[in-house]
């Protein structure tokens, strides 16, 4: 079975580095980078399932990244859930985000989140 | 001498042009606190639904040192925000006291040890300062100067009135003195307010902090009579 490509984007290496193993772990394929610039880049490569995406960021912060990726034709409906620690959910629609995840938050809610998005109606769970 | 920081805190200048918008700061401070927070309390969770034997491999290692260096982070910007916080409520007691520049240096850089940072201080050169605010300062500087391993290097020079400490290694940013600092990537070292700490603690010593040609400046006043250590009596 193909297991979804989950893109995480994050400027905090330790937050990367957590997320990418919390979802590694379920049996995700994972990719990540650490600003919207290298997140295009990524989605260049293979585009994902979802993606996971931290707001204030270096370079090219996450809603700069939103827009970019929203005029790239194969892009326009990957899902976006914002991981932020500003504690703003309403940032969230300004990037045209399906869900919002304010840092500190629960691994449980971070595994239903992806897994509802990725799992077609009564598809197995990629670990199984 | 005992002196309340508030007594040195400057009506304008520097730190007061720069007075920062409370709000503001805050929101830094909290963003900044809630990245390794985040990282502290998920691998705690991811240790704790692992089973005993894969706690000791190599995951179970690699998150283990993932929690540990996000709980100092966590400490490290705590600790600088609470002294910020007292800085700024001007309660901070001080005690001024002629201190040499070269033995607060060899403090600052016995901490920084591992990354081999170079001083270059006259042993005879004094300042008029609290000793532990001071070295604080300095402390600070070479941690921000030394983000991703940039060797740093820190030159005292003197004027009659004053003592500059340059801290050359990573290049300084005008932008950073800003308060709070808009842009900036999160510090994984957990130093995201050394700088608003530093401007502060200058502040408080007397001085003030500046960037100069991509280096920290550091003005504090001068001691007019200091004897270094070495060169007093000893003791039959």
């Amino acid at each position: 079975m193909n297991r979804p490509l989950v893109l995480v984007v994050d400027d905090d290496p330790d937050i990367l580095d957590a997320i990418c193993d919390i979802l590694d772990a379920e049996g995700y394929r994972v990719s990540r980078a650490r600003h919207g610039q290298e997140a295009l880049e990524q989605v260049e490569r293979e585009l994902p399932a979802i993606i996971l995406l931290d707001l204030m960021m270096p370079v090219m912060d996450g809603v700069a990244f939103a827009q970019a990726l929203r005029k790239r034709p194969a892009a326009t409906d990957v899902p976006i859930v914002v991981i932020s620690a500003d504690g703003n959910p309403q940032r969230a629609t300004a990037v045209g985000a399906v869900g919002y995840l304010a840092k500190p938050f629960d691994i449980d809610a971070l595994l239903a989140q992806v897994a509802g998005i990725t799992a077609p109606a009564g598809a197995p769970h990629p670990r199984a | 001498m005992a002196r309340d920081a508030r007594d040195t805190k400057p009506e304008g200048g520097a730190a007061g042009d720069a007075e920062p918008s409370r709000a503001g700061h805050l929101g830094f401070v909290a963003h900044e606190i809630r990245n390794p927070l985040s990282t502290a309390l998920w691998t705690a969770e991811m240790l704790a639904r692992m089973t005993v034997a894969d706690r000791g491999g190599a995951r179970g290692e690699k998150l283990s040192a993932m929690c540990l260096r996000a709980v100092a982070r966590v400490r490290q910007l705590v600790e600088d925000h609470l002294l910020c916080e007292r800085l700024d409520a001007g309660g901070l007691p001080a005690r001024v006291e002629a201190v040499g520049v070269r033995e607060a240096l060899d403090v600052v850089l016995e901490k920084h040890a591992a990354e081999k940072p170079d001083a270059d201080a006259d042993p005879s050169l004094g300042v008029e300062v609290d000793r532990g605010l001071f070295e604080r300062a300095l402390e600070a500087l070479v941690a921000v100067a030394g983000t991703g391993g940039t060797h740093v290097t820190v030159t005292a020079r003197a004027t009659d009135r004053e003592v500059a400490l340059i801290v050359t290694g990573r290049p300084a940013e005008e932008a950073a003195m800003a308060d709070p600092v808009k842009g900036a990537p999160s510090d994984a070292t957990g130093r995201a307010l050394a700088v608003p700490l530093v401007r502060r603690l200058a502040a408080a010593l007397g001085g003030a902090l500046a960037v100069q040609g991509g280096s920290w400046l550091l003005t504090v006043p001068r001691a007019q009579a200091y004897t270094p250590r070495s060169a007093a009596p000893v003791p039959p």
